[in-house]
């Protein structure tokens, strides 16, 4: 499994289909049978509780596309910081089972694990 | 005297990443912890660290301010310092009503820690990478945290960002 991060609008889907998948291999926001999962955040803030009983899905997946949404001022709102927390996790989770993590910033990929 | 900052947004593994790095330091391993039991939510996450360093062999001190008058009860082991962005707003808000300008007592803290310690790890967040819809005063407290992180990233040896727990490394060599 291949993890991608980065902020908002940093590059990730351009990133993504410079890998060669299409259209057709990505689910946004919804876990599915193709190869590729983008916005995990999505699914994790319509349901931060949840967040852990998605780790063996994603798992399966070729490519898990994930924001960064934990930089920033600490919100205020409860729910929002677990949110925020719960998707921090489940990437630390996800990058350590992960064969390869890319960072997207300003457009420009870091391997910063794997090849 | 080696010293460490490691930055990061929430849940990116900063602590778990801090506090394997103190617990290969020379020994007594101290964690000074900042954070306030304000709340049942400020509860649970000390109760979250507590299991996290659990077994590592650290004694905590808990200290919500003036740092920088902090005397250790040895000197010469490892401290982490979690964190200074719970720091900073203690100091800040020290008289709630009338919000003080932290940063060199903050700074001051770690000059301190410093100073006792072999090695010193110091965790901060990244609370300035956000928009600016903030009131006067969360604004003032990005920009003395802001400060406070560059001005302790300047003295220390080696900086890293932390990004879904895999550190990068800001300055100083990569371990």
């Amino acid at each position: 499994m291949m993890l991608i991060l980065g902020g908002a609008a940093s590059g990730k889907r351009t990133y993504l289909l410079s890998l060669g998948y299409g259209p057709e291999d990505i689910a946004d926001g919804v876990l599915d049978e193709k190869k590729v999962l983008y916005g995990l955040e999505k699914l994790v803030f319509a349901d931060p509780e949840g967040a852990q009983a998605l780790l063996p899905a994603l798992l399966q997946k070729e490519v898990v596309v994930c924001a960064e949404v934990g930089s920033g001022v600490i919100p205020i709102r409860y729910e929002q910081r677990q949110a925020r927390e719960a998707t921090g996790r489940l990437c630390v989770q996800l990058a350590a089972q992960a064969e390869k993590v890319v960072r997207l910033v300003a457009g420009i990929p870091t391997v910063i694990k794997g090849e | 005297m080696m010293l460490i900052l490691l930055t990061g947004g929430s849940a990116c593994g900063k602590s778990t990443y801090g506090e394997n790095l103190a617990a290969q330091g020379p020994k007594p391993l101290y964690y000074i912890a900042a954070m306030q039991p304000f709340d049942d939510e400020c509860l649970k996450k000390i109760a979250r660290h507590r299991a996290l360093r659990k077994d590592k062999g650290f004694e905590t001190v808990e200290r919500y301010t003036a740092v920088d008058i902090l005397q250790l009860p040895k000197t010469g082991g490892t401290a982490l310092l979690e964190c200074l962005c719970n720091l900073t707003a203690n100091e800040m808000y020290i008289q709630p009503e009338t919000p003080v300008d932290p940063v060199e007592k903050v700074v001051a803290g770690v000059e301190n820690l410093r100073r006792q310690t072999d090695t010193l790890i110091v965790v901060t967040n990244d609370v300035g990478s956000d928009d600016e819809d903030y009131s006067e005063e969360t604004r003032a407290y990005i920009r003395y945290l802001g400060e406070i992180n560059a001005r302790v990233a300047d003295m220390a040896d080696r900086v890293y960002e932390l990004v879904a727990g895999i550190p990068i490394c800001l300055k100083g060599e990569t371990v």
